[in-house]
């Protein structure tokens, strides 16, 4: 005579009724929405200018107008005839797409200048008065970057965009 | 031939299968699991009145206790306390009416903002000002995580 088999359907059972309790009591307690926090960096004008940056990407401001993007970049200028002070300034504009930000072209612009120098990790951003909250988060979104792998995460606001 | 004929009751009810119990049990736990990490149990805070949607992001930082200050479309809430409307704060300079009960409430240090999605800069940038005036060195903004999985 051969042993009988356990019946494990009983536990299973119970596993399965625990499980749909608790995805109840889961389902009655939460909701879809879950929160996170940005935290934001004000600069006024008042404030001391920030120590100069010892890599090649000496300072990165954004100024947001309107759906439109400038970036400002100021990097060490690769001439060798040059003072090891002088900067080169590179300005870029990302105009708006379809009335909004164009957030590819400005991940693309920002990736290139954080792989010229990935030691640097503020940025400055001046939107206009007129840009709505949803707008700005979308932008410094894209500057902070991923948090597995974040472009300029220390970000600072500024005032009104000249 | 009896026995062959006479077969045991659970076997006349394929549902409770241990075959078909398992993938089920399976699926129970992968569904507790996305609840569990895509699903809060933090309640945003809503104004009594006027249009009030929390603008998403993909930053993932956790909510610290902090001195609650709400920008809806209508009016701005320190605290859940109407204090002053929302279309009274586009002249320069501090919000008298916000800076008051932040340095009351100076010594907790941090202030969450829950602006609403359409608010412009502007005000949220003033808003900014008059807490850090009011001596709050941490400000930050709540926001819906679109972040997936």
């Amino acid at each position: 005579m051969g042993a009988e088999e356990a019946d494990i359907r009983p536990t299973l059972l119970g596993v399965v009724t625990l499980m749909f309790l608790l995805l109840f009591f889961l389902l009655s307690t939460s909701s879809g929405q879950r929160l996170a926090t940005v935290d934001l960096s004000l600069r006024s004008p008042e404030d001391l200018a920030p120590l100069p940056h010892s890599g090649v990407l000496k300072r990165l401001v954004l100024t947001l107008a309107h759906g439109e993007l400038t970036i400002l970049a100021e990097l060490q200028t690769t001439d060798i005839a040059a003072a090891a002070t002088t900067v080169e300034r590179r300005e870029i504009r990302i105009a708006p797409r379809e009335g909004r930000v164009d957030l590819d072209a400005l991940t693309e612009q920002l990736t290139a200048l954080h792989q010229l120098d990935p030691s640097q990790q503020e940025a400055e951003l001046s939107p206009d008065d007129t840009v709505a909250v949803a707008e700005l988060l979308a932008v410094t979104d894209v500057i902070r970057g991923p948090d597995a792998a974040p472009r300029f995460p220390k970000l600072a606001l500024t005032g009104t965009a000249q | 031939m009896n026995r062959r004929l006479i077969r045991p009751q659970a076997a006349l009810t394929p549902g409770l299968d241990v075959g078909a119990l398992a993938p089920m049990v399976d699926m129970m736990t992968l569904l507790m699991v996305f609840l569990l990490r895509t699903w809060s149990t933090e309640v945003a805070p809503a104004p009594p009145e006027g249009r009030f949607e929390l603008a998403s992001t993909t930053a993932e930082g956790s909510r610290r206790p902090a001195v609650e200050l709400m920008i809806a479309s209508d009016a701005i809430y320190v605290e859940g306390r109407r204090v002053v409307s929302t279309a009274a704060v586009h002249q320069d300079g501090l919000i008298r009416e916000v800076y008051d009960p932040l340095m009351m409430m100076r010594s907790r240090g941090r202030v969450e903002v829950h602006a609403h999605a359409e608010v412009p800069y502007a005000v949220l940038r003033r808003v900014l000002h008059t807490a850090r005036s009011a001596g709050y060195t941490e400000l930050s903004l709540v926001a819906v995580n679109s972040g997936g999985l």
